[in-house]
């Protein structure tokens, strides 16, 4: 998996690639820690995502946590297998996805 | 007599003899050295006191011992060292001072006798710490330095008894020679003897002659032909000239005698021949009965007057008138008479021109008138008349201190009153007076009343002048001189000698010794060495000939060392370049780690190792040795190398690999190079391991959860050692996990600087205390243990590692792994491989990967599993995935699910992961079985 990070004035920006597993989670979450702190946007480009499995989930719902008390989370280009995800595990009811 | 002198002499070397083997033995050789030459010193000063005395010397008279006390301090420094020399020199020489105050010894030679000893005694320390380089000298040495300090000692006594040079002389020719050559027997003997016990200490040796032997011998033998001939020179001239001195002292005498007798019958004669002719002038009858009358009166048997014309004109011989004087030889010589040059003329006494039965002397004087008057005067008158002179002429005469003056009569009897033998007749007595034999006026030896005489004699008016000297007398200067000169020229010619000698020693010897000593350290390999001997100018410029030409040698060697060096450093690099040598050599690959290094102990190395991936599913590697190091071992390790891989690669079974490897090796190894190797083929798709080991040392290997230890298997033999071996295989089973560590006897026989080996439990024990054991790490920490191990000591031997790691067994269907944090990506893979390989929607491909993705991890991260393992098949449409696990029991099917309806702040983080694998799996099925939690889930494919 790979991760473009772009930051707009605390709009930030992570585009995502390949497959958010049990492996790549934790670099996620990595940089999560470094952006999350002066993020006031935080918007997950899901487009070239292929595959999210129950550990990515867990650090989608540990940086909607984290937004939820300073500003706004949003996901946008999720696909259908990751929409069902989604939808299976009720992250869709959390989650800002357009 | 001088039997006893030998005999002492011979106790005196027995004793020397016994004092060196005890030197060599216990108790003795473990005193000090001062300790033992005072011992020595006291033992041989002892050894001189007894030499001293009337039981060890002979008595020449006069409490004067004939001795070889010298003997004993030359032996103690000559054999045993300086001290011991001196002590007992100074032990004998007091005794000698003192016992001669008592009385005991004479005092003749008191000082000369002590100083004598004491100085042998230091001589002999001086030549051996000098001359022989504080060494035994050889037996011919020590026999000419006994016999030089008695020429001393000799000539001491001439010299402290100038006063008296007789007494000394007599006492020196009694006791010169014995004593000479009894200390040089002593001596010679006590060196010859002590050398032939230890031969290795004497400064002979076998290797060829010695310069300085060489030339003490030779320069020896012109020093005794010098001394042979001026001795013989001296004793010829100066025997030459004691026999002139002698004839001439003789000669003295005799003429003196001689003439004393002549001028007593000349002025006899010419006092008659003025009584006649006074009476004939006062006579006025000048008739021949007159003549006749005056020559009665006169007992004279002539009486001639002759004219001046020389004619006889009276004469009491009737017969003689008119006799012209000039017509005889011996009347012509009365003609001085007639022309003035004389006035009277003696004829000695002889016999008569005309009869010479008769023995007359003729005597003539002037007459006034003209003319002269002749007398002729018969021996038995002429006897009568001065016998009672020459009765009393020997008185008062004598020849040098003992000899005389004999006057004999014409038969050889003694008529000189005052001469010893008076009244014998010479021809009678002693040895017989050989006249015809013994010619008048000749020196010639005679012996009388058993006294040896010299002797010369002359005929004079009818005596027997003879002369004697002893000859003891007449040569006694001639023998002194001798005797002196030839101490002196001996002892001349041995300072000769060793001076000559020290100085050729100081000058030449030495120096060649210090060149050669330098010359044998560099030929030893020591190129730093310099000659520098500088002492005079042919050394200095040999030394620095050497020099240069070492400083040539050594550019040289460090030209051809640099150019071999670089020739190796690139053979190193090909060898080096030769061997894979980057790591991870497979960086896309997970299944397996593996590394190597390689230390070589000298440029090039025979070691190697080598790994390849014979296929997508299968890798090769192994590690090898060839016998020997260095280039030749580095060429036969490349050979090798190919030939192990061509064959590899060409897909044989790795027994088959080693047994034609051994074939092809084998073929023209006339140097007998020989490889031992361990070689392992792994199928990565089921784990199965394929060994074969030629010879070489047990690898290690570590099971997944176990520790290292050695697997020791029958190995075959070594590779090009011999034709035809058939190599076995070895097949066995991995399990992801397991490790391997190979290496070669470099690493257990690697040594420290007190010769210990590293070995097999050290080296067991570095792998196991180690808390990284991938591969890198693992190698690296042994090397740097080995090389802590070491220290100092160079490394003798190639050092070669080889470490391979199977993390995990991916075969078409089935993935073996260790659950721990590095399985994930393995897990992964295999799950986009299968998701590739069934070619379905990605909703579907989503849930399979969910599916294998949730479930693995779950295992990683929750069972504490050693082992897991994910299968599939895939049957009418659907996937059939089997987890197995040997971790703690777990059934997922009972686990809590969440509450998906809460809002984000209220869900938890975890749980989800069983929850979707239910929803997406169309059937689960879990069950715990032999250990083993075995979860099966099917999900449609289709749908």
């Amino acid at each position: 998996m790979t991760i473009k990070q772009t930051n707009e004035n605390g709009n930030v920006t992570l585009a995502l690639s390949g497959r958010l597993d049990t492996t790549t989670a934790p670099e996620l979450e990595a940089v999560l820690d470094d952006v999350l702190g002066s993020a006031a946007e935080l918007c997950f480009d899901f487009n070239e995502l292929e595959y999210i499995s129950s550990a990515g989930l867990r650090v989608l719902l540990k940086a909607q946590k984290t937004m939820n008390t300073k500003g706004k989370m949003k996901l946008t280009g999720v696909n259908e297998t990751i929409m069902e995800v989604f939808d299976i595990t009720g992250f869709v009811d959390i989650l800002t996805i357009e | 007599m001088v039997f006893k002198l030998v005999l002492t002499a011979l106790y005196n070397a027995i004793l020397s003899t016994l004092i060196y083997i005890a030197d060599k033995k216990k108790p003795f050789n473990g005193l000090s050295y001062k300790v033992k030459q005072l011992i020595i010193g006291v033992l041989l000063g002892a050894m001189a006191i007894f030499a001293s005395t009337n039981l060890g010397g002979v008595d020449v008279g006069g409490n004067t011992v004939m001795n070889v006390r010298d003997a004993a301090p030359i032996c103690g420094g000559l054999i045993f060292g300086a001290p011991a020399g001196i002590i007992a020199g100074i032990i004998g020489g007091l005794y000698r001072y003192i016992s001669a105050v008592y009385g005991i010894t004479g005092t003749y030679t008191q000082l000369t006798c002590s100083v004598s000893t004491v100085l042998a005694g230091f001589i002999a320390a001086a030549l051996r710490k000098f001359m022989f380089d504080d060494k035994k000298p050889g037996w011919v040495y020590g026999l000419g330095i006994g016999v030089i300090c008695e020429v001393i000692h000799m000539l001491m006594i001439f010299f402290t008894n100038a006063n008296d040079p007789i007494t000394a002389f007599n006492l020196v020719k009694v006791c010169s020679l014995p004593m000479m050559l009894c200390n040089g027997f002593s001596v010679g003997a006590a060196v010859l003897a002590v050398s032939l016990l230890g031969r290795s200490g004497s400064i002979k040796q076998n290797r060829g002659k010695h310069i300085s032997r060489m030339f003490q011998v030779r320069l020896f033998v012109c020093i005794v032909i010098a001394y042979a001939l001026t001795s013989t020179y001296t004793y010829v001239l100066q025997s030459r000239m004691s026999n002139i001195e002698t004839e001439s002292v003789i000669r003295t005498n005799i003429d003196d005698v001689d003439k004393d007798i002549l001028d007593m019958s000349d002025s006899n004669l010419l006092d008659k021949a003025k009584l006649i002719r006074s009476q004939y002038m006062r006579s006025y009858d000048k008739s021949t009965e007159f003549l006749q009358l005056l020559s009665k009166e006169h007992n004279v048997a002539e009486i001639h007057i002759i004219d001046t014309n020389g004619i006889i004109v009276n004469t009491n011989i009737p017969e003689y008138i008119g006799f012209d004087m000039a017509s005889g030889e011996q009347s012509g010589e009365f003609l001085v008479l007639l022309d003035g040059t004389a006035d009277s003329y003696v004829q000695k006494y002889r016999p008569q021109s005309y009869d010479s039965m008769v023995d007359r002397k003729y005597g003539g004087i002037t007459l006034p008138e003209g003319g002269f008057i002749q007398i002729g005067y018969d021996a038995d008158e002429f006897m009568n008349d001065i016998d009672s002179t020459v009765k009393k002429i020997a008185k008062n005469r004598h020849i040098g201190e003992n000899g005389f003056i004999a006057v004999c009569d014409d038969k050889w009897n003694i008529i000189s009153e005052e001469t010893k033998y008076y009244g014998k007749n010479l021809k009678d007595f002693g040895t017989l007076m050989d006249t015809d034999k013994n010619k008048e006026k000749t020196v010639f030896n005679i012996e009388l009343n058993g006294i040896q005489y010299l002797c010369e004699y002359e005929f004079e008016e009818g005596y027997y002048i003879a002369g004697f000297i002893p000859k003891s007398e007449a040569l006694f200067m001639r023998d002194v001189s001798v005797y002196l000169s030839s101490f002196m020229e001996m002892l001349i010619f041995s300072a000769l000698f060793a001076l000559v000698y020290f100085l050729i020693k100081r000058l030449v010897i030495d120096n060649l010794n210090k060149v050669n000593l330098s010359l044998s350290k560099i030929t030893s390999g020591n190129l730093e060495v310099t000659v520098d001997v500088r002492s005079n100018e042919e050394f200095a410029s040999l030394s620095d000939d050497i020099n240069s030409t070492v400083d040539t040698l050594k550019r040289y060697i460090s030209e051809a060392e640099a150019r071999i060096d670089a020739e190796l450093e690139f053979a190193k690099q090909i060898q080096y370049s030769a061997l894979p040598s980057v790591f991870p050599p497979y960086p896309n690959r997970r299944d397996f780690d593996i590394y190597a290094c390689m230390y070589t102990a000298k440029e090039v190395g025979g070691d190697f190792y080598d790994f390849y991936m014979l296929d997508e599913s299968t890798v090769a590697f192994l590690i090898a040795d060839v016998s020997g190091k260095g280039i030749p071992a580095a060429m036969f390790m490349m050979k090798a190398k190919t030939i192990i891989k061509d064959l590899a690669e060409s897909g044989l079974e790795v027994n088959e690999i080693f047994t034609r490897a051994n074939t092809k090796l084998c073929e023209n190894n006339d140097a007998g190079m020989f490889v031992t190797a361990w070689m392992a083929i792994v199928d990565l798709k089921t784990g199965v391991m394929s060994v074969a080991n030629a010879g070489h040392n047990p690898p290690v290997f570590k099971r997944a959860g176990g520790s290292f230890a050695y697997e020791k298997q029958r190995a075959g033999f070594v590779l090009a050692g011999m034709e035809g071996i058939k190599y076995k295989k070895t097949e066995m089973p991995l399990a992801p996990g397991d490790r391997i560590y190979l290496y070669t006897d470099g690493v257990t026989e690697a040594t420290d600087s007190s010769k210990q080996l590293y070995g097999e439990e050290r080296l067991l024990n570095i792998l196991n205390s180690l808390d990284k054991t991938e591969v890198k790490p693992l190698c690296e920490a042994v090397k740097c243990d080995i090389d802590k191990f070491v220290g100092d000591a160079p490394q003798f031997d190639d050092i070669t590692m080889v470490s391979f790691t199977l993390n995990f067994i991916k075969g078409d269907d089935k993935l073996l792994f260790m659950p721990n944090s590095d399985a994930g990506t393995a897990v992964s893979e295999f799950a986009q491989q299968l998701t590739s390989k069934l070619d379905v929607l990605p909703k579907i491909s989503g849930k399979v990967n969910i599916a294998i993705d949730e479930i693995a991890s779950n295992i990683i991260n929750y069972s504490n599993a050693k082992t897991a393992a994910i299968s599939y098949t895939i049957e009418n449409g659907r996937l059939y995935l089997v987890f197995e696990d040997d971790g703690r029991p777990y059934n997922p099917l009972e686990a809590e699910e969440p509450d998906i309806t809460l809002s984000a702040e209220e869900r938890k983080l975890g749980g989800l992961g069983i929850f979707m694998v239910k929803k997406m799996a169309e059937s689960m099925d879990y069950k715990y079985e032999s250990n083993k939690n075995i979860l099966k889930l099917v999900i449609a494919l289709d749908s």
